[in-house]
């Protein structure tokens, strides 16, 4: 109808975006591709490895028949991976429940109370994260030695707790001195004492982030390798240093290497998710704002 | 809560008891206080400050495991003049800086691409950026296993690749030549570290005004300059920062020379920190391990030092 009025033209080609254009986009989604393989590649190289044949792993080939023998093989004799699961559990939840309490506490003074001192003790603090663990290492190495705690999971709790303080102290006062002070006013001016807002007002309020500061702890006990590996000796060695073990008359057996590794990542990969918009926060701990 | 505050400073309700020149009332009890400082400074006394002091006292003695369980007779500075005619320290010290320049570079120039590849907040780079974190919380020992795993002539993935993009690097044993070892363990480590660095490169580059980079490009200015003159001058304070942060964890890198190399070829690869290593729990030679770790932490210190202090100047 409208027709016969005017005129149907036909539509008008879409010009196309410049070549110029064009191009810089495909470059963009090019880098994106290139950043994702670099970023994913080991991983999920590492994944197929997992479930690989041991004539398999010696391929570079993306198809093959996948199995589960790997796994089977690295919670049998001798390497025993259930046992190293154990361990590095109760190592990481031990070091978990030590530093975070003790940690929030500190980290709490050092935001709220102003006292002579004060940041001179922070800095200290802040200073002790960054002594080298082969310092902490050689004492403790002879004390444990006389003590005879060489190999028991106790001794690799008290080092790691000379990394894990520190840090979870500074990480924490972050997450204080960013609550408004005016919130624990209004609880003291409702009859408060201090205690009891702490308890009730402050840490609620904060636990995001001692949630935050807790998995962080987890993930660095968890993945520590230099003091398990000087002192435990078989009792207590954890999945890092058990997986040194996963090696035949060949070298390393990489596809049971890979399935232990799998293990191992797997746990750590998925709480890293579910904290990801504090990483960059955890590790650089306010560096960048 | 829902009532509205009037005039409340950070140290209480004002004008309560404020005097000029006189500090606000606390409702913050003294004793309170040391409760909750008390227990985690006595961990940090008991596992940092302690093995401090019996790193220090050690370093003046000699003591060999081997020789005997207890320490034996101090010997002053022996163990510390020791060090410096030591062929194998002064090599370690010049593996630590080469691998400290090395990785800290790579890092930042890798950081830096792809902050800006991921610059513009599209879904794909949305979801990449999502998976910059994951490398990072890899373990050490897992990034040291898989690059070892990768790299190796004979039937790994990227020496294979590698060799096909240049075939005369074909079947190079990348772990078996002192530079490309170096090279490789820096890689294992850049893994994790430069998508990080991206992420707080995409965070700044974020907060500068758009404004800023239209004018210019209404201007003229090319992408380049815009890099060069808007772009880099504002990154700065963080490249700054993270560089500090990259050079502490590249001096105390130690989990994957022990995977990949063991400081070899030869000792191409001993840094610093593997060499106290060495000297303690392989010669369990503890007297001149002692001080060596010693020097270690004098060269923790300064760096560290600067690195707190520009946090701290943030406050």
């Amino acid at each position: 109808m409208r027709g016969d009025l005017v005129a149907e033209l036909p539509p008008l080609p879409r010009r196309p975006a410049p070549l110029s254009r064009r191009l810089a986009q495909g470059a963009e989604v090019f880098g994106a591709l290139a950043i994702i393989f670099f970023v994913m590649f080991p991983l999920v190289w590492m994944l197929l490895g997992a479930f690989k044949n041991e004539i398999d792993i010696y391929s570079t080939k993306l198809f093959f028949q996948a199995t589960l023998d790997n796994f089977r093989a690295v919670f049998a004799s001798p390497v025993l991976l259930g046992g190293r699961i154990w361990i590095s559990a109760l190592v990481s939840f031990l070091t978990v429940a030590i530093t975070i309490p003790l940690g929030a506490a500190a980290a709490y003074v050092l935001s709220r109370h102003r006292f002579r001192g004060r940041n001179t003790l922070f800095l200290l603090i802040l200073i002790t994260q960054f002594v080298p663990a082969v310092v902490v290492a050689i004492p403790f190495f002879n004390l444990f030695r006389a003590a005879h705690l060489i190999d028991t999971p106790l001794a690799l709790v008290i080092v790691y707790l000379s990394f894990t303080l520190p840090y979870a102290i500074w990480l924490l006062r972050g997450f204080f001195d960013a609550l408004p002070v005016e919130i624990e006013e209004a609880s003291y001016i409702d009859g408060c004492n201090e205690f009891q807002t702490l308890r009730f007002v402050t840490v609620p309020l904060v636990l995001p982030g001692i949630l935050v500061a807790a998995v962080f702890t987890f993930i660095s006990a968890w993945n520590e390798f230099f003091f398990a590996l000087i002192l435990t000796r078989s009792e207590s060695l954890t999945l890092p240093v058990a997986i040194l073990g996963i090696s035949g008359p060949r070298g390393p057996m990489w596809e049971q290497l890979s399935a232990a590794g799998m293990i191992v990542m797997v746990p750590i990969l998925v709480m890293s998710f579910f904290i990801r918009k504090y990483f960059v926060e955890g590790i650089t701990v306010g560096a960048v704002k | 809560m829902t009532a509205p505050q009037p005039s409340v400073s950070e140290h209480g309700p004002a004008g309560l008891t404020q005097q000029p020149g006189r500090k606000p009332r606390q409702r913050r009890s003294g004793s309170l206080r040391w409760a909750l400082l008390g227990p985690a400074l006595a961990i940090i006394g008991l596992t940092v400050i302690y093995p401090l002091i019996a790193s220090f006292i050690s370093s003046f003695r000699q003591w060999r495991l081997i020789d005997s369980p207890d320490p034996g007779p101090f010997v002053g500075v022996a163990n510390y003049a020791r060090a410096f005619t030591d062929a194998g320290f002064l090599n370690s010290l010049a593996v630590s800086a080469l691998y400290i320049f090395v990785s800290v570079s790579l890092t930042l120039v890798l950081g830096l691409g792809i902050a800006l590849i991921l610059q513009k907040p599209t879904p794909l780079n949305v979801l990449t950026r999502t998976m910059l974190i994951f490398p990072f919380a890899v373990a050490p020992v897992l990034k040291g296993f898989s690059w070892r795993f990768m790299l190796n002539p004979e039937f790994g993935v990227y020496a294979k690749m590698l060799g096909a993009i240049f075939p005369p690097l074909r079947g190079y044993v990348w772990l078996g030549h002192d530079f490309s070892a170096l090279l490789a363990i820096a890689f294992s480590e850049i893994w994790g570290w430069a998508p990080l660095f991206a992420l707080m490169f995409i965070g700044a580059i974020g907060s500068i005004p758009a404004e800023s980079t239209e004018a210019a490009r209404m201007d003229g200015a090319t992408s380049f300059q815009i890099f060069r003159k808007i772009t880099l001058p504002l990154l700065a304070p963080v490249i700054y920062i993270v560089a500090l942060l990259k050079i502490i964890s590249a001096f105390k890198m130690f989990d994957q020379i022990a995977i990949m190399t063991g400081g070899g070829p030869g000792d191409s690869t001993q840094t610093l920190y593997y060499f106290v290593y060495q000297v303690a729990f392989r010669n369990l030679d503890m007297g001149y391990a002692s001080a060596l770790s010693y020097i270690l932490v004098v060269i923790m210190a300064i760096i560290s030092t600067f690195y707190v202090r520009t946090l701290l100047k943030g406050d």
